[in-house]
Order: C-alpha cells, then sequence, then structure tokens
C-alpha cells in the first residue's frame, strides 16, 4: 500500500476529526528507510480510561508506544488522530530524532483500523510523538529534526466545546513545553484539563500561566 | 480575475492528491483547510498586465539594491539589526550573473479598479508547489478545457540547471524541524534531483565557507556544494550559534536568494526612494502601486494609515483592525510605541472582493514571482478578511485560454 491509502484508512472522508490527521509521516512511508530497531507490535492492555463522548484525548507517548495505545482506544470507540510533524534527514545523515520509526507502526496500525468498527462521529484521540522534542546535538554537524506541535496543529477550544467535548485527558509521562502552551490556551476556554501516566485514573490539573509572549 | 470552484464531490480527491501529489504537508490551520475551495482565474489580458509590472518592479528594485550594495551609507535608514548590518560590507564582490534573484509580488486588486502592491517577498519567499502542481491538479480537477497554468517550479529549475554543473551537489537550507519549511525545499529538492542533481537538506549552519566556497559538513554528506538554495529568512541567521553564516555574504558559490535581498526584504525599503531618485534611480512603478508608506513618527494624526514590522513575513502583526483577533491589534499598536523603527506606516488601500459562486466574498493577494528578472509565476491566497495572513488559504491561479487564439502557452 501506498503512503496515500495508508493515510485514507487513518483519515477516511465525512468522518469527524479526520481532517487533522498530518501527512507528513504518510509522505515518508513511500521513501522507506532501514529500520534497525526491534519493533514490538503487541497492543497494550489498559482499563483507565472508558469511552466518553465528551471526552478528547492527547497521547504524548514515544512514536510507536503513542500509536498502539490509539489502536487500544481505538478498540474502545476513541477515533485515532496521528499529527505527528517531523521530518527525515538526507539517507546517511545523523538526526536528533528517529521520526521515520513511526512509519511502520502507521502502516501496521492502518491494518488495526481496518478492522475496527468507529462511529463517524466517534471521540478523537490525538496521537503524539514525545520524542519530538529530543534536540540534543553531539556537534553541529547533526541534522535537527526535532519539531514542536504548536496551537494551529490542533482543533481550537471553541471547536472542541462547539462539538462536545469539555475534557482533555493527556497520556503522558509529562506535559512538554510546547503541549503546556496549547493547553494553557484550552484551559483559559473552560476546557478541563486531565492527565495520567497511562496507568492510574486520570486526575484533573491546572496548567499554570504561560506568558503571553509564548503563546 | 473570478473565482472558480471546485465541484464539492471533487474537493476531497483535491485535496488528498494535493498532500500527496503536490507537497501540501499542511493541509488544516486551527478549524480551517488551508485549500481554498475554488481557483483563481485571470484572463489573458490580467496575467500580461500582471506579468509585466512584475517586471518592471523587479528591474526598479534590481537596480535599488545593487546602487545600495555600492553606497551602504544611504541604508542607514533601514535600520536593519546590526549584527547583519555588520556583513553587507563583505557583499562588494556580489556578481548578479553568478547567483538567481527570486521574488515575489504581492498584487490586489482594489476596489478603485486598479492592483495595489503591499510588498516584495525579497529574500526567501515560498509556495513554489502551489505555484506549480496545484494548478495542474485544478485542470485536471475541473476537467475543463478552458485553461493554461504556468509551471514556477519548472521555470526556477531550469534556472538552477544553468548556473551548475551537471550533477552537482545543491544544499536546501532550511529550518529542519519545520515541516512546513521542508515541503517547499523537498518540491525543489525532488525536482533537481530528476534533472540529476543531487540534493541535500540542512541548516544554516550545515555550511562552511573556505576561501568562500561553500562546503557541507551535514553528518555523512561532507564536501562540496555547488549551489546554496536558501529558504531560512537572512534576519534569522544573526542568533544562529556558532557564527559560520557571515561567508553567506561573500561566497562566491552560486546562491538563491544572496544577501543581496535583504534590502528590499525590509518594508522600510520605500522610505529611501526619494534619496535613491536623487542618485538617478527611479521608481515609477513601484510608486504608482504600492501605498503611501512613511515612518511611524510622520503618521502621527494622519488618518488611514496602518503599521506593519519592518521584518514581517505573511502579514503578521499588520495593524488591520477588523482583521485582529482578540487583543492583537491593541498589542500591535503598544508594540509600535515601543520600537517605532521596527515597523512603517502606509496608507490602507481598500480590498476588492471576489465573489465565488455561492456570492461569499473573498479578498485577494496574487503573488507574482520574477526569477531574474522574467516573470515566472503565480502564487495566491485568499482570505474572507482584507488582511492575508496565517489564516488565508491556499488558491492555485490559472490563466483563461484565449478562444482567439488556442494555443498553449509554453511556459
Amino acid at each position: 500500500m501506498s503512503g496515500k491509502e495508508i493515510y485514507k484508512i487513518w483519515a477516511p472522508t465525512n468522518k469527524k476529526w479526520t481532517d487533522w490527521v498530518r501527512p507528513v509521516p504518510f509522505i515518508g512511508i513511500d521513501h522507506p528507510k532501514e529500520i534497525k530497531e526491534f519493533l514490538d507490535f503487541t497492543i497494550p492492555y489498559n482499563d483507565s480510561i472508558k469511552k466518553q463522548n465528551d471526552v478528547a484525548i492527547l497521547i504524548d507517548l514515544p512514536g510507536g508506544d503513542s500509536i498502539k495505545r490509539g489502536i487500544q482506544l481505538a478498540k474502545l470507540g476513541f477515533r485515532p488522530i496521528p499529527i505527528f510533524n517531523g521530518t527525515n534527514p538526507n539517507m546517511g545523515t545523523m538526526s536528533t530524532t528517529n521520526n521515520a520509526i513511526i512509519e511502520p507502526f502507521l502502516i501496521w496500525g492502518a491494518s488495526e483500523l481496518k478492522k475496527i468498527p468507529l462511529e463517524k462521529d466517534a471521540p478523537p484521540v490525538f496521537l503524539l510523538d514525545s520524542n519530538r522534542l529530543c534536540r540534543y546535538k553531539e556537534n553541529r554537524f547533526v541534522f535537527d529534526n526535532s519539531w514542536d506541535v504548536y496551537p494551529q496543529d490542533l482543533p481550537s477550544a471553541e471547536y472542541f466545546l462547539k462539538n462536545g467535548i469539555t475534557k482533555m485527558i493527556v497520556i503522558g509521562n509529562d506535559i512538554a513545553k510546547d503541549l503546556k502552551k496549547i493547553l494553557y490556551r484550552f484551559q483559559t476556554k473552560n476546557l478541563q484539563i486531565l492527565f495520567t501516566n497511562g496507568y492510574e485514573n486520570p486526575k484533573a490539573i491546572k496548567i499554570k500561566k504561560v506568558k503571553i509572549d509564548d503563546l | 480575475m473570478k473565482l472558480v470552484s471546485i465541484p464539492e464531490e471533487k474537493f476531497e480527491t483535491y485535496r488528498y492528491d494535493a498532500m500527496f501529489d503536490c507537497y501540501k504537508w499542511d493541509p488544516e490551520f486551527y478549524d480551517d483547510f488551508t485549500l481554498a475551495k475554488q481557483v483563481l482565474v485571470l484572463t489573458e489580458e490580467e496575467y500580461k498586465e500582471v506579468a509585466n509590472l512584475t517586471e518592471t518592479l523587479e528591474l526598479e528594485t534590481r537596480k535599488a539594491e545593487e546602487f545600495l550594495n555600492n553606497h551602504l551609507s544611504c541604508a542607514k535608514t533601514l535600520a536593519l539589526p546590526k549584527k547583519i548590518n555588520q556583513e553587507l560590507k563583505k557583499m562588494k564582490n556580489y556578481d548578479p550573473q553568478k547567483h538567481i534573484r527570486l521574488m515575489r509580488y504581492d498584487f490586489h486588486p482594489t476596489i478603485d479598479g486598479t492592483w495595489a502592491v503591499s510588498e516584495v517577498n525579497s529574500d526567501v519567499p515560498g509556495g513554489f508547489a502551489e505555484a506549480s502542481l496545484l494548478p495542474k491538479l485544478a485542470i485536471k480537477t475541473l476537467d475543463e478545457n478552458l485553461y493554461d497554468s504556468i509551471d514556477f517550479g519548472d521555470f526556477l529549475a531550469r534556472t538552477i540547471q544553468k548556473k551548475i554543473k551537471p550533477n552537482g551537489t545543491i544544499m536546501f537550507v532550511h529550518c529542519t524541524s519545520y515541516s512546513d519549511d521542508r515541503q517547499v525545499m523537498q518540491y525543489l529538492g525532488d525536482k533537481m534531483e530528476s534533472l540529476g542533481f543531487h540534493s541535500l537538506y540542512g541548516a544554516v549552519e550545515h555550511i562552511d565557507f573556505k576561501e568562500k566556497k561553500a562546503i557541507s559538513v551535514l553528518d555523512g554528506h561532507m564536501g562540496d556544494i555547488d549551489f546554496i538554495f536558501r529558504f531560512t529568512p537572512l534576519e534569522w541567521l544573526k542568533d544562529i550559534r556558532p557564527k559560520t553564516w557571515s561567508g553567506y555574504f561573500d561566497t562566491i558559490t552560486p546562491s538563491c536568494n544572496h544577501p543581496i535581498a535583504i534590502f528590499a526584504q525590509t518594508k522600510r525599503f520605500p522610505l529611501l526612494w526619494n534619496l535613491l531618485e536623487k542618485n538617478h534611480l527611479t521608481f515609477d512603478t513601484w510608486k504608482k502601486l504600492l501605498p503611501d508608506t512613511i515612518e511611524v513618527k510622520e503618521a502621527k494624526g494622519k488618518e488611514g494609515y496602518l503599521y506593519k514590522p519592518a521584518c514581517g513575513r505573511v502579514g503578521e502583526k499588520i495593524s488591520i483592525k477588523e482583521a485582529c483577533r482578540g487583543k492583537e491589534y491593541q498589542e500591535i499598536l503598544n508594540d509600535v510605541k515601543k520600537h517605532p523603527k521596527q515597523y512603517i506606516a502606509q496608507k490602507k488601500f481598500i480590498s476588492k472582493p471576489l465573489k465565488d459562486i455561492e456570492g461569499k466574498e473573498f479578498h485577494v493577494c496574487l503573488g507574482s514571482y520574477t526569477i531574474d528578472g522574467k516573470h515566472a509565476g503565480f502564487y495566491a491566497r485568499i482570505s474572507e478578511t482584507p488582511r492575508i495572513d496565517s489564516h488565508a488559504k491556499d488558491i492555485p491561479v490559472l490563466i483563461e485560454r484565449n478562444k482567439k487564439n488556442e494555443r498553449k502557452r509554453n511556459l
């Protein structure tokens, strides 16, 4: 299957939230790279989250784990929306971030998604790669393909509320700096933010005020 | 000029194809598509008129920047960042024949039936695939034998090809963390690869300069570079460490754009015209098309002026009250007060909106490219508000075939 065909499985037409699926890693699928890592496609068991129609989820875990958890939540009725946005370096160039590793998980995820009947307006679970912020450079010759998520990459708070979403649960190890800026905006517009490490029940949190210049 | 709608039932396929076949990697911005549901159609006459005006503007601009390069003392009014200013004296060896000069002029239709030009994107104009592949996709989608399009990318690629040795290496310099920048570079890089060149994707600091020649220090790809294509804005270079970037100013490796582009990139460029006219340069076309542009302090008490940041891009921070969101308008005014030299005041023009088939109004910004003095194509955006900013949508530009002359345009 081509990247476009796989994208269409993740972002079918006439389904709510799918307009936000980012094409960047799907385009990379058409230019396969050598993946040296062992890829584990085991879907995790987890019962800390139940489907609620007024809840959107944002998973911020390492790429493959994010996609696997997204598929697990799809089985509960959420629609996974990958918003990965990192690019790849020239072949043979060392980079700060391994964005290419997401691609085989998206291919695997598409085959899983095809088996899951999802409602047209299923609530969304946005998938992020927490490794996007790996920007350590051993030297300046390294290609920096780390990336940030920006407010414009997600629906606005107004859109969420208009579509019946009043709570956002973040699953991750912590709330990353770039995400904080987005969540703070949501919070000011009365979207409730909850956080879980993935195992415990989500707890309501308050995002500390972010400086206006950073918004 | 008119808007022609893409049939509703074809739009989803058009959007998928734009993403995967036309390098449109940023399909959504907040709650909206970044692609318009229409195409912009110019008549043959409009196309020729804008193309001619663009070439004249380019000539005026190029003569001015080459003059300024030899008379840097005249450039003080531009108030360029100090760190950039310090490098300008290195550009004395600038040879326009060696480099490629790419610019994009932003045209707007006005209510009095004329064109207004709001700015020139002199340094790092983008929108390459939208100006090349998207119009072709639109023609295919509309499936009507009524339109032609200009392939900007083809024009640019062929110009680069003439400047460097066959199979040479090109470094596409951009902000590597932004996929929005990479989509522009990847389009051109793939095009150059198809012509037999070797495309490298790197950041400003991935080039070193030895004896004024550019050398790639990108991991795994160290060696000579035959051409630099820079998409990182020049004024961003000043914050990059280590400071290897000063070599961009006097390199003898051909580049697009050479840092000479900075003179016209700042919106303060028009503030120099009166001085430059005393040195036998002309700005007749610029003055006809660009609304009156003055220092912030001169606008005090004058009606109908707006503020623009000198180094602004994509329409951000322009004080069009009805187009500002939330507290933005007041924040801009506060910033203008604090940093008046970082802004200009410009007479506001009244944009004439076009109506789509449903009667909905859209304001148009028609970007018109030149490459080494020749008109090279169009990149347009439309917006529901008069300010064309990040919320505006990309729209392909087509040219209505002249019924009396059905010949296919060769561009």
